[in-house]
């Protein structure tokens, strides 16, 4: 089950995430929710295998707007460098960061499925 | 939260704000913080953002834009806003994580940046908050873009946005339409002003309505005219009875309108304007509102009178206009006697023929250029009063024309003055003649110069009398010597008993002030005797000559001797 207190314990900055929720965890916990089912994960794996360096930038860029925005640190702050990387449009080893953003991605949907 | 303070800085009513984020957690963040104080739309791409906007854009207070949307970028949207009149006023934030797109959106025209992730939501607020009341500070501003008692554009701002479809639909045919209402001063005059007012609401009502359907802007012109631009139709007749629905009953006014249909775009938008206005103009008081549809006659008459100005300049070059003389007589005689002459001026274009005075004067008049045609004339004619005395020993006063243009320049007594001095004439020689109207039109400061004009010895006679506004208390306070009948007032006086009675009683009166007395336009033998047994003490007219040139005035001089 997805709580506040296991949100933190996964290394989300809670605190300021439910602020821009104006402390409503409910609503804090369903945007997480939201999050993890995402689109943008999958969009952004297959643009990169693909060699589509515009599309994997934008899908990298949409999801660290939300994942900033709801403090997920652990996945935010891996999307970010990748955005950050794949901004020049250059070719680089992007691998390591996609695959540590997905598997924080599905160490989060274990702690919502646990 | 700090909605309550927000509300409380905002005074009351619930502003609304668009979002453009295509990201549905940042919707749904900002859609929390913000639906506790505003009002909130959301468009999630780019395509949806403009359409809203054109939708939208009179009860938006601010948009929120994301940088990156999926259909467009984000910069591109700010440019299509700031391009377009309407929309440029609305503040935006844009919101963004990159710190080099910042630079570019406050080039154009971005109020603020709210950074992403987002701050807290106080700081959201606070800078909305902020942001909103800048601008409706300066909604002042916009509401001198709005006429404030119909709620429609300006001119100013309605001209920019007619602009603006032409450059849009560069191949949609409009029509340029023009509204007044019949009579409108009467309106206020018998009902007060505040009904006047309501009935100019109403048919702004009624123009918005219609002219919504028909997919067109309008605007108020000014008191209680309308210009609505709008794509062409052919028939007008539904509209007008749109735009006049009720006014006639309940406002006792009736709308009048005038099309410019398919408007030329070489010309510019003002011009096709007064284009509407001249077909407005052709339609008579009919009781059956009618819109009137420009045509190219009219054109033609613009043109001419262009044609006309531009001429000028050569045709004094080429002494084109030449003085015509039309003699006058004594009546007090058995027989009458030529006694003086009236100096009438004549165009001789060399394409065009001889253009009528009626067409040339009053055009002349508009625009100044009668001061150097009558200073032109004078010269002129003194000149031919110093020939005739010279070559044949003839003492013949000229009158002239005094244009009430001319009666503004307070050089005036010395312009004559100089006149009669290079010519050597006597000043009780050339005789001038003042149209009636010009002294209703500045009474104080004509009646100045006339005095001064007397003083130095020239004579001065009321043209036209009978045509305006004539009062008879007006003879008794003006500085004349002559008063000249005009030559309808002589023909329809003679109709009815009335019209004697009148003609009668402005003889008698000018007798008793010692003035000398001028019938203008007599064209019998009968009015002759008429005018003679009311102890009239010139006649001027067809029954004696009609204005002749020179030569030919000579000729007659010759033959009736003096």
């Amino acid at each position: 089950m997805l709580t506040i207190d296991a949100l933190r314990r996964f290394g989300a900055k809670t605190e300021e995430g439910l602020g821009r929720c104006l402390n409503d965890e409910g609503f804090y916990l369903d945007l997480v929710k939201m999050v993890l089912e995402e689109k943008g994960f999958e969009k952004l794996a297959s643009s990169l295998e693909r060699g589509d360096w515009q599309a994997a930038f934008e899908a990298a860029h949409s999801l660290k707007g939300s994942l900033g925005n709801l403090a997920l640190t652990p996945i935010y702050a891996p999307t970010a460098e990748l955005t950050e990387r794949l901004r020049d449009g250059k070719e680089a080893d992007y691998a390591a960061l996609l695959t540590e953003i997905l598997s924080q991605r599905d160490a989060l949907i274990a702690l919502r499925d646990g | 939260m700090e909605s309550g303070f927000s509300d409380s800085r905002l005074n009351g009513e619930r502003r609304k704000i668009l979002v453009i984020e295509d990201e549905m957690v940042n919707r749904l963040i900002l859609g929390n913080t913000l639906r506790g104080t505003y009002d909130v739309v959301f468009a999630e791409t780019g395509a949806q953002a403009l359409e809203i906007l054109n939708d939208q854009f009179r009860t938006l207070s601010l948009v929120l834009l994301d940088l990156n949307l999926p259909d467009m970028y984000g910069v591109d949207i700010l440019h299509r806003i700031k391009a377009d009149a309407v929309t440029a006023v609305l503040p935006f934030i844009v919101m963004t994580a990159d710190q080099d797109a910042e630079v570019q959106c406050l080039n154009l025209g971005a109020t603020d940046f709210i950074a992403k992730p987002y701050p807290k939501p106080e700081v959201i607020l606070a800078r909305i908050l902020r942001t909103i009341e800048l601008f409706e500070g300066r909604d002042i501003l916009r509401w001198t873009e709005r006429d404030q008692l119909t709620g429609l554009y300006n001119p100013e701002f309605f001209f920019r946005y007619a602009a603006q479809f032409d450059a849009r639909h560069p191949d949609i045919p409009t029509d340029a339409i023009l509204l007044d209402v019949n009579r409108f001063h009467m309106l206020n005059e018998r009902y007060g002003r505040a009904f006047g007012d309501e009935a100019l609401r109403r048919i702004a009502d009624n123009l918005r309505q219609a002219l919504q359907g028909a997919g067109g802007i309008v605007c108020r012109k000014s008191a209680d005219t309308f210009l609505a631009y709008c794509p062409h139709r052919s028939d007008y007749g539904d509209l007008l009875r749109l735009i006049g629905d009720g006014i006639d009953k309940d406002y006792h006014a009736r709308v009048r309108m005038g099309v410019y249909p398919n408007a030329d775009r070489a010309i510019d938008m003002e011009r096709r304007f007064a284009r509407a206005k001249q077909a407005a103009d052709r339609v008579k008081t009919s009781f059956s509102g009618a819109a009137g549809v420009y045509d190219a006659a009219l054109y033609d008459k613009e043109s001419f009178n262009e044609q006309l100005l531009e001429d000028f300049a050569a045709a004094i070059r080429g002494e084109q206009f030449t003085a015509y003389y039309q003699p006058k007589f004594d009546i007090h005689t058995e027989a009458p006697a030529l006694c003086s002459a009236e100096a009438l001026v004549r165009w001789n274009h060399p394409r065009l023929g001889m253009v009528s005075p009626g067409i040339f004067i009053p055009l002349f008049e508009e625009n100044g250029l009668i001061r150097e045609l009558d200073s032109y004339m004078w010269r002129k004619t003194a000149g031919q009063i110093r020939s005739w005395k010279d070559r044949f020993g003839w003492k013949i006063p000229v009158s002239v024309n005094v244009s009430r243009i001319d009666l503004s320049d307070p050089l005036l007594p010395q312009l004559l003055e100089k006149v009669v001095d290079e010519a050597g004439i006597a000043h009780e020689d050339f005789l001038l003649e003042i149209t009636e109207s010009a002294y209703t039109e500045d009474a104080e400061q004509i009646v100045s110069v006339a005095e001064t004009l007397r003083e130095s010895g020239f004579r001065i006679e009321m043209d036209d009398f009978g045509t305006g506004y004539s009062s008879l208390n007006m003879i008794t306070a003006l500085p004349i010597d002559t008063l000249k009948l005009d030559m309808q007032f002589v023909r329809t006086a003679f109709r009815d008993r009335n019209g004697m009675r009148l003609i009668e009683a402005v003889l008698s009166l000018a007798r008793s002030l010692g003035l000398t007395t001028v019938a203008e336009g007599v064209e019998t033998e009968e009015q002759l005797q008429a005018l003679k047994a009311l102890s009239c003490d010139i006649v001027q007219g067809y029954y004696f000559s009609k204005p002749l040139p020179a030569e030919e005035f000579e000729a007659f001089v010759r033959e009736k001797g003096i």
